[in-house]
């Protein structure tokens, strides 16, 4: 009674569908179908499943996993060390801009910055596992957003405006690339407990066809059906189940065979054994509970861990883009208590990220996946003063879009090397400063597609990600 | 303007020999080489084009680049230069050599010689418009209104044999389309087998399957009278509104929430459903297009005043997303709605800078947003109906009057904390008049007690106080002092004599010696007159008429800090104003989800003052360019709208006049579009130059304008044209001669075979399961998920435009952000999934088993009950090929281990209701 593990081998599936190898290239009959008031007529050629596709020249990264400490992680606290806090500490920031709610003095970060590496490259003692691989790590420490309030802000970072509807970065790269392996989604958003701020419109697909939008997982879940949607039967075992599709599948035959085998029909006959595969695959690639009990210590039992272990073992099997959002809400929105909340958040994070990057160095995917990760911006350098939004005592930092820090690893970047600057508290970015849009066009760049010509047709214009922005940084490439 | 100085003294400038070598030499090759890939003909980035004198003067959208002979004043020197945030070229900044050239040019007033020179270059913008729409007028066909044509007479063209000669020589579709065959030497398709046919026509007209009985019964006699009889049937059924109210909600973008909401904020529009329902009503009694869409524009502005149940109508503007409550791009939205939804054009391009490519500018955008500018959701929406009957209704009225009493008590009790405050610190707001507190993060100050001194009262004083002369009986001391430093205070109040005993009585008891402690007196003052329920009045024993004077002026409501009971809010805190939504929602939840609440409206209305909106340079609000009349889209002939009102009303009328050419095309294609799965024109929301042209624009003009003479705008006279014609009875088998001559169908020379959408599968569902319930119609809408809503139809369902269901979005619903006249059509591993997985296909089976147990009575042999799923499911009886392999099926499935409630029944139910057929319309 394993509904999980498939009952037949390959083989025996194809001989059983009748469909013989030619399902195996159903991606490319199912595309045909494509119709939408976008794609109809002169338009340009519109993909509309997710068979992988060439991407525009040649790619540096084939996959990305996307950490995303939402609610905004102090750069002045994790990445970007700013001594000059400590001599002004408890004095005012020369030159302080305005900030969201009202901050006072200079405030120190709590936490001790070393060098790591043979690059030197400073972190602070909240990330011990991640700064072993700092010499594989690009710390760009000078990334700005628009505004200082979540909502646009993770907008924009996740689909490049802040108000307008717009399809997911990873929407728009399964858009472009397909996906690797048509028995699971090209686009998986995990987040345990409930959705980030925005909910789903971080992962949608806006006007880009439904199969693009983003898989959401609830990763606080441990078992596997409660995880994905629609993957097993409610109440039949697999074998029962295939008897019943195979059922199905020979009455479609007939159906078909008095319909001068229409390709349409073809292709939903061909999708139908591609969902019954569909089932084992995805049962599989959640399942952590396959690996070996030292893998699953490396990671731990805990959200943070079982979700970035579930990355690195979607990557490992095809998926295009995966993101990891720490949890529900915004947890990294640290308006007071920042010691104590970065140290929980960071404790909760470091050691699996840790793992999952010695995985991908360990199984050689290090080289064609980029692991990104931020948070919707950063933080101030002066402390949030007590308010009636539940602040009580100064002890946190207020949001911070002018300068905040994200890190890259893996995918083509330059590892062991900061790009940009803040200034010398921090408070915004003053050399080489990245907008949110030239990330995204050079993330796009790693992954073989020009933002420019990414584009799709809708309300009478081509849009794109980056819309009429964004600058590919082609210092971060190795 | 400095575009217009340099015409007139350019010429001068331009003469001189050595400006020609500058030019020559060092000017245009750096031009050329450094600035006009992005800004030359090719790309304009900006707008700017740096490639003749002219351009170069036009300068960018952002106005003017260069003031001739004032380099220093000149915005390019200044982006080469790179010196703010503006930094051109954006990869490598020129070299001083370059820089310095350039300067040298500006100032020498911009001399151009040849190519490129006085005469050459592009039109100014409004030139240019001009221009363009000249040229679209004349040559796009869907610029100009359609014209009725003559259908060929098939007759002469002796291709087709008698027969069909004769039934398809009459509706004038049926001549176009088949001289269009004829002409690429191909012949119409036979018509559909008749079961074929009367489930597709089910279909397209409701949206649901035809019983296995109604099947029998026309296949048994399927004559062109019956088929007619059959039409009209469905065209009265109420299931053929609900079906076609679907459609169009799609092109309402249509959801029952905003969007995204702040926390603690309710997403839900509860009353959304109310324009659901009038569509479905609507469309019920055949509302003819013109006005219906009337009605959906301007319900509110009509004259005789229109019943109240057709406010709802107005929903139309006001379901969309509200953007955080971002202004601009909720009208936006209604643009894009009402341009591109009924118009098939699309203006909402034209946001930021003129269309690329349609002859429509920014100035014809900002003409139609100071429309909906001048348009608001009003406070309170109106009622529309009788609440339910019963002791409901009493228990409703009594729990809102109890809501809205604790909104009220909440508001008094912040208005009161809010004055006292404000009386209590009035000496801390007179000195802010007078010595404002730094501000280095731009807010204002705060006060050692923790209290915040309030903007809106800050600037109310400083205006009272500005106004006021130093001789002002009240206010004159302080004007005299509070510009003056601490020593000259005593000096300058023994100066004065205040004509207002109050507060010469103040100053001479408390002889104040700094500014500080003047604004103290005033602060007394102030409390001495403050209403009751803000601390005052004290003890009094002044002269009457001085104490009015000063009541008057710092002591009753509207006077700056003592903010009117209305205004309570704005003066708020952060967790006065939460608490203040709360309540506010609490309020809204129970009107819209309590039993025995009416009915309301989500209408638009006029403001009392209506506006024109200036044009927004680039989008951006921070950059208001020139003021633009309300009026139509030159486009459609630029006529100015009512001044009084917001114009909506003409803004309607002018759709739906028959001189429009573009609403009769785009409604006609649209509902040709739902009939045969693809338009006359493809891209149905784009009828302008960048869309697809007419595969058969004869056809397609003249059912446009037979839909307004003829047909008196009905749209039921529409899909009797199209549904009784030949054309949509053909078909779907597939032909090779076809195939290999007009694979993409272009001239309709078959039918398509289509998926049900997903309110088509969901609804079949429901009926194969028997829990379809035909009486259960609007109201708050179902989960379409829920198990426990199978009696309902999908169109009733409650979608929230945040958070739609993944299977919905895998059946390719419409994205409800936007105004979709078709949808997507995929087929992907996903939809397989739910059809094999889903709890309501599983729940479907089961009860389908039980319905056919039920139907077959005591009979207990296999084949009735097979007999009896195949036509409850699939509307006809099972072939024997069917039947046997179902018969061994059912066998093979006894001897395997029993799963409970999912027995062999349950299992071949499901099997045939995951069947292509039940899911595909031939």
């Amino acid at each position: 009674m394993d509904h999980a593990r498939l009952p037949f081998s390959r083989r025996d599936l194809l001989a059983r569908s009748g469909l013989g190898i030619g399902w195996l290239a159903a991606g490319g009959i199912l595309d045909a179908e494509a119709r939408s008031e976008a794609s109809l007529g002169r338009s340009p050629v519109v993909h509309s499943t997710l068979a992988s596709r060439p991407p525009h020249f040649a790619a540096k990264a084939r996959a990305v996993i996307h950490i995303f400490a939402n609610g905004g992680p102090s750069h002045l606290d994790t990445f970007d060390p700013k001594p000059k806090l400590t001599e002004y500490a408890g004095r005012e920031i020369p030159g302080a801009l305005k900030t969201e709610r009202r901050t006072g003095a200079a405030f120190p970060s709590p936490f001790p910055f070393r060098r790591h590496g043979e690059s030197g490259l400073e972190v602070s003692d909240l990330f011990p596992s991640v700064a072993r691989h700092v010499d594989r790590m690009l710390v760009v420490r000078s990334m700005h957003a628009d505004v200082p309030n979540h909502e646009p802000s993770l907008m924009l970072m996740n689909c490049g405006d802040a108000r307008l509807v717009r399809p997911a970065a990873g929407a728009w790269v399964t858009y472009g690339l397909g996906t690797e392996n048509q028995n699971l989604p090209g686009f998986v958003a995990m987040c345990p407990g409930g959705y980030p701020i925005k909910g789903t419109e971080n992962w949608r697909s806006a006007f880009l066809p439904g199969v693009f939008q983003g898989t959401y997982v609830d990763t606080k879940k441990k078992k596997v059906e409660d995880l994905v949607e629609y993957v097993r039967h409610p109440l039949l075992a697999a074998d029962m189940q295939r008897r019943q599709v195979d059922l199905t599948a020979a009455l479609d035959r007939q159906h078909l065979a008095s319909r001068q085998h229409d390709p349409a029909l073809e292709a939903r006959l061909a999708s139908m054994e591609l969902a019954w595969r569909m089932q084992f695959e995805a049962n599989e690639a959640f399942d952590v509970s396959r690996e070996p009990k030292h893998v699953l210590d490396r990671y731990g039992d805990t959200p943070q861990g079982r979700q970035l272990l579930i990355a690195r073992r979607l990557v490992e099997r095809g998926v295009r883009y995966v993101q990891v959002w720490h949890g529900e809400g915004q947890p990294w929105d640290s308006h007071s208590d920042i010691e104590k909340n970065h140290r929980r958040l960071a404790g909760e994070s470091d050691q699996p990220i840790g793992a999952l990057l010695d995985d991908l160095v360990g199984l050689g995917l290090l080289d064609e996946t980029l692991v990104l990760w931020g948070g919707e911006f950063g933080r101030t350098p002066t402390v949030e003063l007590p308010n009636d939004a539940g602040v009580k005592s100064p002890t946190g930092r207020d949001h911070n879009h002018h300068g905040f820090t994200v890190w890259l690893a893996g995918g083509g970047v330059k590892g062991g090397t900061a790009y940009g600057a803040t200034d010398e508290f921090g408070f915004k970015a003053v050399e080489n400063p990245v907008h949110v849009h030239d990330l995204q066009a050079t993330m796009l760049h790693l992954l073989g597609l020009d933002h420019t010509r990414l584009t799709f047709r809708h309300s009478g214009r081509d849009f794109r990600l980056t819309d009429v922005h964004g600058k590919v940084i082609t210092d971060w490439i190795a | 303007m400095g575009a217009f100085l340099a015409v007139v003294c350019a010429p001068a400038a331009a003469a001189s020999q050595e400006a020609e070598a500058l030019f020559e030499s060092r000017v245009r090759p750096l031009l050329v080489a450094k600035c006009q890939e992005c800004h030359g003909p090719k790309i304009a980035e900006a707008g700017l084009r740096l490639d003749s004198r002219r351009a170069v003067l036009l300068g960018s959208d952002t106005g003017a680049v260069v003031v001739p002979g004032d380099a220093a004043n000149s915005r390019l020197l200044a982006a080469v230069r790179h010196v703010k945030n503006l930094a051109m070229p954006p990869d490598t900044k020129l070299s001083d050599h370059e820089i310095a050239a350039l300067e040298e040019w500006v100032n020498a007033g911009v001399p151009w010689t040849g190519p490129g020179g006085e005469d050459g270059g592009p039109l100014s913008r409004e030139e240019e418009m001009v221009d363009r729409l000249r040229e679209a007028r004349s040559s796009h066909w869907a610029f100009t209104p359609p014209q009725k044509q003559r259908p060929p007479d098939l007759s002469t063209l002796d291709k087709l044999d008698p027969a069909r000669l004769a039934a398809w020589n009459v509706s004038p579709i049926d001549r176009f389309v088949a001289a269009g065959l004829i002409a690429a030497e191909l012949a119409p398709s036979p018509e559909a087998a008749p079961r074929d046919l009367f489930r597709r026509l089910h279909y397209t007209l409701t949206g649901l399957p035809p019983s296995a009985e109604e099947a029998d019964a026309f296949v048994a006699g399927p004559t062109d009278d019956a088929y007619r009889a059959v039409v009209e049937k469905l065209l009265a059924s109420r299931a053929h509104a609900e079906h076609w109210a679907r459609h169009w909600l799609d092109l309402a973008r249509y959801a029952d929430t905003m969007g995204y909401a702040f926390a603690g904020q309710s997403p839900l529009y509860p009353f959304a459903w109310t324009y659901r329902d009038w569509v479905v009503q609507s469309l019920h009694d055949d509302l003819h297009y013109d006005r219906f869409v009337t009605l959906q524009l301007a319900a509110d502005r009509l004259d005789p005043p229109v019943p109240r149940e057709d406010l709802a109508a107005l929903g139309f503007l006001t379901v969309g997303r509200t953007f955080l409550g971002n202004t601009h791009d909720i009208i936006d939205d209604r643009i894009d709605l009402v341009t591109r939804g009924l118009l098939g054009l699309t203006v909402a391009c034209a946001r930021c800078h003129d269309h690329k490519y349609e002859p429509i500018s920014t100035a014809d955008y900002y003409a139609l947003h100071g429309v909906f500018a001048s348009s608001e959701i009003p406070g309170e929406l109106p009622v529309i109906g009788a609440p339910p009957p019963g002791p409901e209704a009493e228990s409703f009225a009594a729990k809102l009057a109890e809501l809205q009493a604790d909104l009220a008590a909440h508001e008094e009790a912040v208005h009161i904390r809010a004055l006292r405050e404000a009386v209590a610190h009035a000496a801390d707001y007179f000195y802010e008049t007078a010595r404002p507190a730094p501000r280095p993060d731009g807010r204002p100050p705060q006060l050692a007690d923790g209290y915040e001194l309030e903007q809106l009262l800050i600037d109310r004083l400083k205006r009272l106080v500005e106004k006021a002369q130093a001789d002002h009986p009240v206010l004159g001391p302080w004007v005299a002092v509070k510009g003056l430093p601490d020593e000259k205070v005593s000096g300058t109040l023994a100066a004065i004599k205040p004509l207002n005993s109050l507060i010469e009585t103040e100053l001479t008891s408390t002889k104040p010696v700094t500014v500080r402690q003047v604004a103290e007196t005033y602060g007394r003052l102030v409390a001495r007159v403050a209403p009751e329920a803000a601390g005052g009045p004290a003890p009094q024993s002044d002269d009457p008429a001085d104490l009015e004077v000063v009541r008057r002026l710092l002591g009753v409501e509207a006077t700056p800090l003592i903010v009117p009971r209305s205004e309570a809010m704005r003066v708020a805190k952060r967790s006065e104003g939460e608490a203040h939504r709360k309540r506010q929602q609490a309020i809204t939840k129970h009107q819209a989800e309590s039993p025995g609440g009416p009915p309301r409206a989500m209408v638009l209305v006029d403001k009392k003052n209506p506006v024109d909106s200036h044009v927004l340079v680039r989008g951006n609000p921070g950059q208001p360019g020139p003021k633009i009349d309300r009026r139509l889209p030159d486009l459609l002939g630029g006529t100015t709208l009512d001044r009084a009102s917001s114009g909506r009303l003409e803004l309607a009328a002018a759709i739906v006049s028959p001189e429009n050419p573009l609403t009769a095309r785009v409604l006609v294609n649209w509902v040709w579009t739902h009939h045969f799965g693809r338009g006359l024109v493809a891209t149905p929301g784009d009828l302008g130059l960048r869309g697809d042209p007419p595969a058969n624009q004869q056809l397609l003009d003249d059912l446009a304008c037979r839909f307004m003479d003829e047909g008196k705008w009905s749209l039921r006279w529409l899909h009797r044209e199209i549904i009784l014609s030949r054309t949509w009875r053909q078909s779907a088998a597939l032909r090779s001669d076809l195939t290999a001559r007009d694979a993409e169908n272009l001239l309709w020379g078959r039918a398509e075979r289509r998926r049900l959408s997903w309110e088509g599968w969901r609804d079949s569902l429901l009926v194969a399961a028997g829990t379809l319930d035909p009486e259960r119609d609007g109201g708050p809408g179902i989960n379409p998920l829920d198990i426990a809503a199978m009696n309902s139809r999908t169109v009733y369902a409650r979608l929230d435009r945040q958070d739609v269901p993944g299977l919905l979005r895998t059946f390719d619903i419409a994205n409800p952000d936007t105004a979709v006249h078709v949808r997507p059509r995929t087929t992907v591993p996903q939809q397989g999934l739910a059809v094999m997985n889903a709890p309501l296909v599983v729940e479907a089976a089961k009860r389908l088993a039980v319905r056919t147990a039920t139907e077959v009575g005591d009979d207990t042999a296999d084949d009735p009950r097979i007999t009896a799923l195949w036509r409850d499911a699939l509307a006809r009886n099972p072939s024997d090929s069917e039947r046997t392999l179902a018969r061994s099926w059912l066998i093979e499935s006894r001897s395997q281990r029993p799963t409970e409630g999912f027995g062999p029944w349950e299992r071949l139910a499901q099997a045939v209701l995951g069947t292509a057929e039940f899911q595909w319309i031939d």
